[in-house]
Parts: C-alpha cells; sequence; structure tokens
C-alpha cells in the first residue's frame, strides 16, 4: 500500500474539491490565463460561500 | 461578383483556414491519451499548463478520495447506479487502474468520509473526461 488511510476533515475535503473542480472548471471555460485566474478565484468562493451556508441553513435540522 | 464573396466572408472562417493544415497527433490518438494519462492529450497538443491543471486537478481529486477510503466501482456493478459509478470512475484513466495500489486497505463508506471519498473518485473521472472533450476540440480545431 502506497498511501495509508488518513483523516481528511470536512472543511479541507471541501476545499480540496473546490480548488481542483474550480482549476479545471476556468481551463476548459475560459481563453486568457487572466480570465481562468479571475474565474477559478471566483469559482472557489463561491463553492465555499455556497457550502457553508447550506451549513449553516441545515444546523437546525440537526438538532 | 467574386469581390462580393469575398467580403461576405466571416471572420471566423477565414481564420479558421489560417490554421496550418499539418497535425502531429490524430485526434483519436489524442483522446486516448488523454484518457490514460490526464494532460497527456493536452501535452501532445503543446498546451502545457492546460495539461498540468488536468493532472494536478484529476490526480489531486482521485488521490484525496483515495485517502479517504472511498468506494470503488467494479466493472460490473450490477445495477444502474453502479454502471455510472463505474463510467465515472474509470474517466480518470490511470489513477483508477492503479485504484488497488492506492487503496489496498478497501473502501470504507461507514463513515461520513468514506462517502465523500466515493464522490472525489467520481468527480476526479468527469473532471478527466471534460478534459478529453477539450483535447478533442482542440485537436480538431473547434477551439484554441
Amino acid at each position: 500500500m502506497l498511501i495509508a488511510p488518513m483523516l481528511i476533515g470536512h472543511f479541507p475535503a471541501l476545499l480540496i474539491f473546490a480548488l481542483m473542480a474550480s482549476l479545471a472548471l476556468a481551463c476548459v471555460t475560459q481563453r486568457t490565463a487572466a480570465e481562468r485566474v479571475k474565474y477559478a478565484a471566483w469559482s472557489l468562493f463561491l463553492f465555499v460561500a455556497i457550502a457553508v451556508g447550506i451549513a449553516w441553513a441545515m444546523y437546525p435540522l440537526s438538532r | 461578383m467574386n469581390e462580393s464573396i469575398a467580403h461576405e466572408t466571416p471572420a471566423s472562417e477565414t481564420s479558421l483556414t489560417e490554421l496550418p493544415a499539418k497535425q502531429d497527433s490524430t485526434p483519436i490518438f489524442v483522446v486516448l491519451a488523454a484518457w490514460i494519462v490526464p494532460g497527456m492529450g493536452h501535452l501532445l497538443l503543446r498546451r502545457w499548463g492546460r495539461a498540468i491543471v488536468f493532472f494536478i486537478a484529476v490526480g489531486g481529486l482521485a488521490i484525496t478520495g483515495y485517502f479517504l477510503r472511498g468506494n470503488i466501482f467494479a466493472p460490473r456493478g450490477g445495477d444502474a447506479f453502479g454502471a455510472l459509478g463505474f463510467l465515472a470512475d474509470a474517466g480518470s484513466g490511470l489513477f483508477y487502474f492503479c485504484a488497488r495500489f492506492f487503496e489496498a486497505a478497501g473502501p470504507d463508506v461507514s463513515r461520513a468520509a468514506g462517502d465523500y471519498g466515493t464522490r472525489f473518485i467520481a468527480a476526479a473521472g468527469v473532471v478527466n473526461l471534460i478534459s478529453v472533450c477539450d483535447a478533442y476540440e482542440i485537436a480538431t480545431r473547434r477551439r484554441n
């Protein structure tokens, strides 16, 4: 086994997913480097903000 | 008459005819390479930046999924969900075929992290399939 099983917290997992998806989408949808950086940063922000917003909205259901 | 036709030719068509006629890599070879090794299709087309980004994105998602001990769908899943899961997972090419190497302990979806891992592995495959489509479009000159 190359990699031992490791625990990754929910928020780091969210950040990794958001970063990788944002980079890939930026490369596919935008043409220039400046547009790609801007799109990736905005997409990353929206991924995280919406996920945290949904988490807060669901918080009363967990109690 | 000919002059009027020349004036009516859209700029996009003119730019397409100005592209070099000879190609180094055939589209089918680019598609296969892009699927088997994420980013390789773009590398063959000399799109270095995109090649690196796709390799990191697909590899990062897949390996994080294996870290989290996500479920890896086998070719014979038995139901429609399993078949779709296999298609998504197999999209990551090399990373799918090396899955047992990375995740020798097997999946553990009894925890939430394992369930997240399943989604990460599937997302890696989907991102690579998008990269394959992008490489195909570049190889056939539908985009730069």
